[in-house]
């Protein structure tokens, strides 16, 4: 039975979510009312086949009334039970229910009450074990996915962790155990504040990181934001890191995976948001994870790990960088001296210590040094001469200042120990290709007590 | 639960079930048994092919019985391209003709689509330009069983005669309401209908017309039906359909109540300006016909979608796409059919549902847009 009682949309709702437009070119749409973060008005559209539409009919009916997080239960095999249907034409009707749930927390929609705990969820085998274990334990989880911006254009978008399908395998994975599932669309703030300073950072001859950016000033700030609107105290990742503390302060520190230890990604997050942290993997594999999963039986036991940059989706650098407007024309690759020794299709996304595609041929091998964006040139040189002690620093973050440091100056580059006075990193031994726009993450032992970005590395 | 999708299939009349008992039960006999109790079943049967060929216009011995009108449509089209040879049919054909036929042009066979006009005739002028002499099939079906348009047959039928063309006219939809005279189809015509469509039993069809006898058999077996269509008769389902097709009203009260339904509820209609059967409508609706029909069984009313959702199999209706109704309107194609039981008290209580039901969901569709 379809009830279309709930047919029709609210002006000026708390909430708006649509979902479809795909194959089928169903469409369907939810608009809330929220007060005290309880659904207290709801309405969809459909335009779709009887399957959509029975299935957004019972979804407003479902969640009238009660909270957004009882609302955010709802899930694709609860309607199908309840309507039939094929689980792709019910799952539009959960897609919109839950964008229109998301979009109430992103216009500042909060739940009363405490005790959750929020769980970012990525649709990978690491979080939905770490929410898994939350359920267990009696945590009251409460699943967080950002759904982000992604190269529309990249042939593998939907592998990229927070691709459609990975928001709708996190969703899956909490309403399996009967835990509420969140959603936020932060597509448009991520394109800004993510994407296009690395857009612009590549233009500027950098090498950019992106994933320390957005951990750091970005996504786990959100995600501690939500937890906020939720009553959260605390919000746990997947992260293969641990929270220590050190003189008071909150800090990362290594996990005990050497091979996964994701403490450099997490280097620049603020103090303030790493006390906030739960990383349940700290002291795990990735095997003793990947067992854990096959043990609970997840289906995200079998998903592919994500590439390192998601929003690429499996594409390459040089086309997205052309196609975000970054000009490639042909240039000079050149020594130290200025000398002319061969050419380029263009400057850009050449990094130091780079050999591949230099496409010279000398005496000896010949590395990238740097790139000279001006002149639309790469300056190579031989091994020895990539080595460098001295290495400027912007946008230091210092949460607990130590006389000296263990720099680590890219993602598994080996700690080098070093002072920092104004801005100057001086290392105790050589750096090999330090790459500007690439994070210095500062230990201390295993802590991460502070980081930089690398603004350039002087030669000699 | 009214009942409002005659197209589809038709409840059987009492007439015509009182007809068939007594071969169900006593009569029970094999026919093709010379002993008494076979006589009585082979009497029955010849006197059900004599009732069927007069009421077509055809001779007793024209007539073969099948298990289905889809069966007879295959036996037509398979019968005659044994031996090969090109095929021209209209574009809106019912997938018993087409996929016949798609499956003769993937094993390489020529077929060549006559299209239609806006309104659902197959456009003859385009028809006749297409039929060669040593053509071997031409394929228009009758009526249209989604549009219900009724097609130009008699000069369809001319042009194959002056080529010398076998014709299959496919009038199971058709003969729900129209006389046929198969006669004037020509030597090599096939006319196929089934009982079902007439308020008679499911499970029984016939090919009817002296084409069947140049036909090459698809199943061997017994010898029965002479050989074209062997199996032990199917007595009481042949009387069911002989009685279905001799005792079935004229379209006037159909045509009445689907005029009435249609006028109340002013929405386009496909094929309105041309000749259609007396209780068919296909409404256009602006919304989505499969959901519609979701939505009337639940308020109780039987009716039929005539595309399904654009990923499903059934999407979209070839016919309303050959009339050149873009998807979106043909997914709102909504079918309603009276039956010769029909009453104007059924039509009116689902013109009231109807504009609720539309009402609601036309308000949700608003939503989205």
């Amino acid at each position: 039975m379809i009830d279309l009682a709930l047919a029709g949309a609210i002006d000026r709702p708390d909430g708006d979510g649509r979902a479809g437009g795909g194959r089928c070119d169903d469409a369907v749409r939810f608009t809330v009312a929220i007060d005290d973060g309880r659904i207290v008005a709801i309405r969809f559209g459909a335009d779709a086949c009887p399957s959509t539409t029975a299935a957004a009919a019972w979804l407003a009916t479902a969640a009238s009334g009660v909270t957004l997080l009882d609302a955010a239960r709802l899930g694709t095999a609860a309607a199908q039970a309840v309507v039939g249907g094929a689980r792709a034409c019910v799952e539009v009707a959960v897609d919109a229910l839950h964008a229109a749930i998301g979009d109430a927390f992103c216009r500042g929609a909060s739940v009363p009450g405490d005790g959750r705990l929020a769980v970012a969820m990525s649709g990978g085998v690491d979080s939905a074990v770490a929410l898994v274990e939350a359920h267990a334990a009696g945590l009251a989880p409460v699943g967080v996915t950002l759904a982000l911006w992604i190269d529309p254009l990249a042939p593998d978008a939907s592998r990229a962790c927070c691709a459609p399908d990975a928001v709708r395998r996190a969703r899956d994975a909490c309403h399996a155990l009967g835990v509420p599932h969140v959603g936020l669309d932060l597509r448009d703030a991520f394109r800004e504040r993510v994407v296009d300073p690395f857009i612009a950072a590549y233009a500027a001859g950098a090498t950019p990181n992106p994933c320390t950016r957005c951990n750091g000033d970005f996504r786990l700030h959100e995600l501690v934001a939500f937890a906020d609107r939720i009553g959260a105290r605390r919000l746990r990742t997947g992260h293969y890191a641990r929270v220590d503390e050190l003189d008071g302060v909150a800090v990362i520190g290594r996990g005990v995976d050497e091979t996964k230890d994701q403490s450099y990604m997490l280097a620049r997050v603020p103090a303030d948001v790493v006390a906030r942290l739960d990383l349940p993997l700290a002291g795990r594999t990735k095997a003793d994870t990947r067992a854990v999963a096959v043990a609970h039986g997840l289906a995200a036991a079998g998903v592919a790990e994500s590439q390192e940059v998601c929003f690429l989706g499996g594409g390459q650098l040089r086309p997205f960088l052309r196609r975000a407007g970054v000009r490639a024309s042909p240039g000079a690759v050149e020594d130290e001296r200025g000398r002319r020794l061969g050419g380029h299709d263009g400057s850009i996304g050449f990094t130091p210590g780079q050999r591949r595609g230099v496409g010279v041929s000398a005496d000896e091998p010949l590395y990238v040094l740097r790139t000279d964006v001006a002149r639309n040139a790469v300056v190579v040189a031989p091994r020895s001469r990539l080595g460098t002690r001295q290495v400027w620093l912007d946008e230091v973050r210092l949460s607990v200042p130590q006389e000296r440091y263990d720099a680590v100056l890219r993602h598994r580059a080996a700690p080098i120990s070093a002072t920092l006075h104004d801005g100057m990193l001086t290392l105790e031994r050589d750096a090999f290709a330090v790459a500007p726009g690439q994070t210095a993450a500062l230990y201390a032992g295993d802590l991460v007590v502070g980081s930089a970005m690398i603004a350039s590395a002087p030669i000699g | 639960m009214i009942y409002l999708d005659h197209a589809a299939t038709t409840p059987i009349r009492d007439a015509v079930f009182e007809a068939m008992l007594p071969y169900l039960r006593e009569r029970f006999g094999n026919a093709s048994e010379p002993h008494a109790h076979g006589r009585a079943a082979r009497a029955g049967l010849d006197t059900a092919r004599a009732s069927v060929a007069s009421a077509l216009g055809a001779g007793a011995d024209d007539v073969v019985f099948t298990g289905s009108g889809t069966e007879a449509d295959n036996l037509a089209v398979a019968g005659r391209l044994a031996g090969g040879g090109r095929v021209v049919a209209s574009a809106i054909e019912h997938p018993a003709v087409r996929e016949r036929l798609l499956a003769y042009a993937a094993s390489g066979g020529d077929v060549a689509w006559a299209p239609v006009t806006g309104d659902g005739l197959v456009d003859v002028a385009v028809l006749e330009s297409l039929v060669q002499s040593d053509d071997a099939l031409v394929c228009v079906m009758g009526a249209n069983n989604v549009t219900g348009v009724v097609q130009p047959i008699a000069e369809v039928a001319a042009i194959c005669q002056a080529r010398r063309v076998p014709l299959h006219v496919d009038a199971v939809q058709a003969a729900t309401a129209l006389a046929l005279d198969v006669a004037a189809l020509g030597d090599r015509a096939t006319v196929a209908i089934a009982a079902h469509k007439l308020g008679g039993p499911k499970g029984v069809g016939a090919l009817v017309g002296r084409g069947v006898r140049t036909l090459a058999p698809t199943v061997y077996g017994g010898g029965q039906e002479r050989g074209i269509r062997p199996g032990t008769e199917d007595v009481a389902g042949a009387v069911g359909l002989a009685t279905a097709l001799a005792t079935l009203p004229n379209g006037e009260r159909r045509a009445a109540l689907r005029d009435r339904l249609e006028s109340r509820l002013a929405l386009p209609v496909a094929g309105a300006n041309a000749p259609r059967l007396p209780g068919h409508a296909c409404l256009l609706t602006g919304l989505r016909g499969d959901t519609l029909v979701r939505l009337l069984d639940d308020a109780g009313f039987s009716v039929a979608a005539s595309s399904a959702c654009a990923a499903g199999d059934a999407a979209p209706s070839h016919v309303l796409a050959a009339m050149g109704i873009d998807d979106r309107a043909a997914r709102g194609a909504l079918r309603v059919t009276v039956g010769v039981a029909t009453t104007e008290h059924e039509v009116d209580r689902f013109l009231a549902a109807f504009a609720d039901v539309h009402a609601r969901l036309a308000a949700a569709a608003r939503a989205v847009g």
